[in-house]
């Protein structure tokens, strides 16, 4: 094929014209990793708009815990209440617009503003102003319109999520059937999950959409990218293209993928009995044949993943992490990653667990860091002014897979996970959120 | 209790220079000869925090959560032919100051505080990394030689500003 030279684009031609390459041809337009006015873009259509993870609920335990978060560049205070409900507020004072929290996290009644002393209740509600009616005369200032602004906060099993978009559909709307998949991480224990510690968080320079794209559906990369962890023995699996014949599931804003011959007894023997009873038939089904759900994405930039480790002494481990992408600008993101247990799991195995988290994922885990090698990579050549113009190519199974047909879960599934169903799904929906002729 | 004398002083200066010697030239196998076999070696995490809520380390995290297994598996792994993220390797310079030794709690171990600087490039990029930390270390003699026992590492970020921590302080 040829490459003609870059035209004079605005970034909706571009994006029309990237649009209907991928939905053609299955071919990506590497320009969508690097380009400024796309980004620009997708904050105002995709961050403003779609359910965003910002905290477990065992993060803020009691009443006045906060967490600051943040959705692109928006920080909100994940605060829980005297009365134990938890709120989202916009950590931005009404009067300058100071942020009146400037911890990252803590426990406070009150948000005191540091400006002019503007005081918010923990809900949101302005209480104080100083020299109130001297400053504002006698009918003062209706403190009861100027709170901090509350941001929508709906949670599922543990996951609280915020929404910018008052139009916005509940989440467990947009989340549709993905919680079928979503259970299969967070369900595996009645007593529920918690985060050990903080988010390990560290900014790098690549583009926010190869992590999810990476998470979604990216198997393929582990039996080369990761082959050193395989290598020195640290995954308890016998080859490092372990993930190969392990299915792939599509379902509304999810996908991910599962390693084959890996059944959950041997990795959580003893969260088994707990994970048949909170568990419907038809994961019953999927755990019958032996598969674990591994990677997966949640459009668009919260990934999951379960992975296996080994640390000496005891049988071989696996760990839960949760991360977010979060965009910093076209080529900068920074990482959060969660790593979650679950409450009842006994205190060794959590250690293990945990230190075989620490080992390979996080700042210094190993896998992670040739993941983060590869993306800055990406980002980098992608700026180029020919690079704009180069199809990558996602066509892996295109013409020679065809969906399961006996799979158990909602959605459509493929026998196997060396294919990119996953991340052509992940860009077709990033499409439709950010062409303006499909909104 | 050993006393820190002015020859042990100098002595445990000399191994803070030659340890980070050894990490900027990537003699990894050569370093780990010089941490103890049940060495600690620990980076927990950091939060901001309000003044009145103490320092905001983390307890029982760790960007690094070590032990002498841990090491040599990250070193091995660092030595294969596919440790992408260290092929072609970072440059780095760890600038090691502010050494401050006293005596450990057992005979013969010392407690020693210093200051790191790592400043990393990478490639032909122009822009560089620097992380700054404050290390807790607790140094013992081992048949005669100074040994590593322990590594706590408090870091002056609570964002870590570098792509992965592929690197030791
Ligand atoms: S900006 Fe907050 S009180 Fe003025
Ligand atoms: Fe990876």
């Amino acid at each position: 094929m040829t490459v003609t030279a870059q035209r004079v684009q605005g970034p909706e031609e571009y994006l029309a014209a990237a649009q209907e390459k991928f939905l053609q041809r299955a071919y990506l337009l590497a320009g969508l990793f690097s380009d400024p006015e796309i980004f620009r873009l997708e904050k105002e259509r995709i961050y403003a708009r779609a359910w965003h993870f910002v905290a477990h609920e065992s993060e803020i335990p009691r009443p006045g815990d906060y967490v600051v978060r943040y959705v692109a560049d928006d920080p909100l205070i994940i605060v829980r209440t005297e009365s134990g409900e938890i709120r989202a507020l916009y950590n931005m004072c009404r009067h300058r617009g100071m942020q009146v929290c400037r911890a990252e996290a803590g426990n406070a009644a009150f948000f005191r503003c540091p400006y002019h002393g503007w005081t918010y209740k923990n809900t949101g509600e302005l209480i104080g102003v100083p020299f109130h009616r001297e400053v504002y005369g006698t009918e003062g200032l209706q403190r009861g319109e100027w709170p901090l602004i509350s941001v929508r906060l709906e949670s599922y099993e543990g996951l609280l999520f915020v929404n910018l978009d008052p139009e916005a559909v509940p989440l467990r709307e947009y989340l549709g059937e993905a919680t079928f998949y979503l259970d299969f991480y967070l369900k595996k224990s009645t007593a529920g999950l918690e985060v050990r510690g903080a988010p390990d968080r560290w900014i790098f320079p690549a583009n926010w959409k190869l992590g999810a794209d990476n998470f979604i559906g990216d198997a393929y990369h582990t039996a080369f990218t990761h082959r050193s962890t395989v290598e020195v023995g640290i995954l308890p699996v016998p080859d490092a293209n372990f993930h190969k014949d392990g299915p792939q599931a599509i379902v509304g804003p999810w996908a991910g993928g599962y390693v084959p011959n890996l059944p959950y007894a041997a990795l959580y023997p003893h969260l088994i009995g707990a994970m048949r009873a909170n568990l419907t038939p038809a994961h019953h089904a999927i755990m019958d044949h032996d598969l674990w759900q591994s990677h997966s994405t949640l459009f668009p930039n919260l990934s999951f993943l379960n992975a296996p480790g080994i640390m000496p002494g005891t049988p071989p481990v696996a760990y839960f992490t949760i991360r977010v992408w979060r965009p910093l600008g076209p080529d900068r993101m920074e990482i959060w990653s969660w790593y979650l247990v679950e409450r009842d799991a006994p205190e060794e195995w959590k250690e293990a667990s945990y230190r075989a988290y620490v080992l390979q994922f996080g700042t210094s885990g190993t896998l992670e860091q040739d993941d983060t090698e590869n993306w800055s990579s990406i980002t980098k050549v992608a700026k180029g002014q020919l690079a704009r113009t180069i199809p990558l190519n996602y066509r892996m199974g295109l013409d020679h897979l065809q969906p399961l047909t006996d799979w158990p879960g909602p959605g459509q599934a493929y026998p196997v996970d060396y294919t990119e169903y996953a991340q052509r799904h992940f860009w077709t929906t990033y499409f439709e959120w950010m062409c303006s002729n499909s909104r | 209790m050993t006393a820190v004398t002015e020859p042990i002083h100098r002595e445990i200066e000399a191994f803070l220079y030659r340890e980070a010697e050894l990490l900027d030239a990537r003699q990894y196998h050569d370093w780990l000869a010089l941490l103890s076999e049940d060495v600690q070696y620990e980076l927990p995490q950091r939060v901001t925090r309000e003044r009145s809520q103490g320092e905001g380390i983390l307890d029982g995290t760790g960007h690094f959560l070590e032990n002498q297994w841990s090491l040599r598996k990250r070193i091995e792994r660092l030595a294969t032919e596919y440790a992408w993220a260290e092929d072609p390797p970072s440059r780095t310079r760890h600038f090691v100051t502010n050494i401050r030794v006293s005596p450990g709690e057992q005979q013969d171990e010392f407690l020693v505080r210093s200051n790191v600087l790592v400043y990393r490039t990478r490639g032909d990029d122009p822009t560089y990394d620097i992380l700054s930390a404050e290390r807790y270390d607790v140094l013992r003699r081992v048949e005669g030689s100074l040994r590593l026992a322990r590594r706590r590492v408090l870091l002056d970020h609570s964002i870590v500003l570098t792509r992965n921590l592929a690197i030791f302080l």
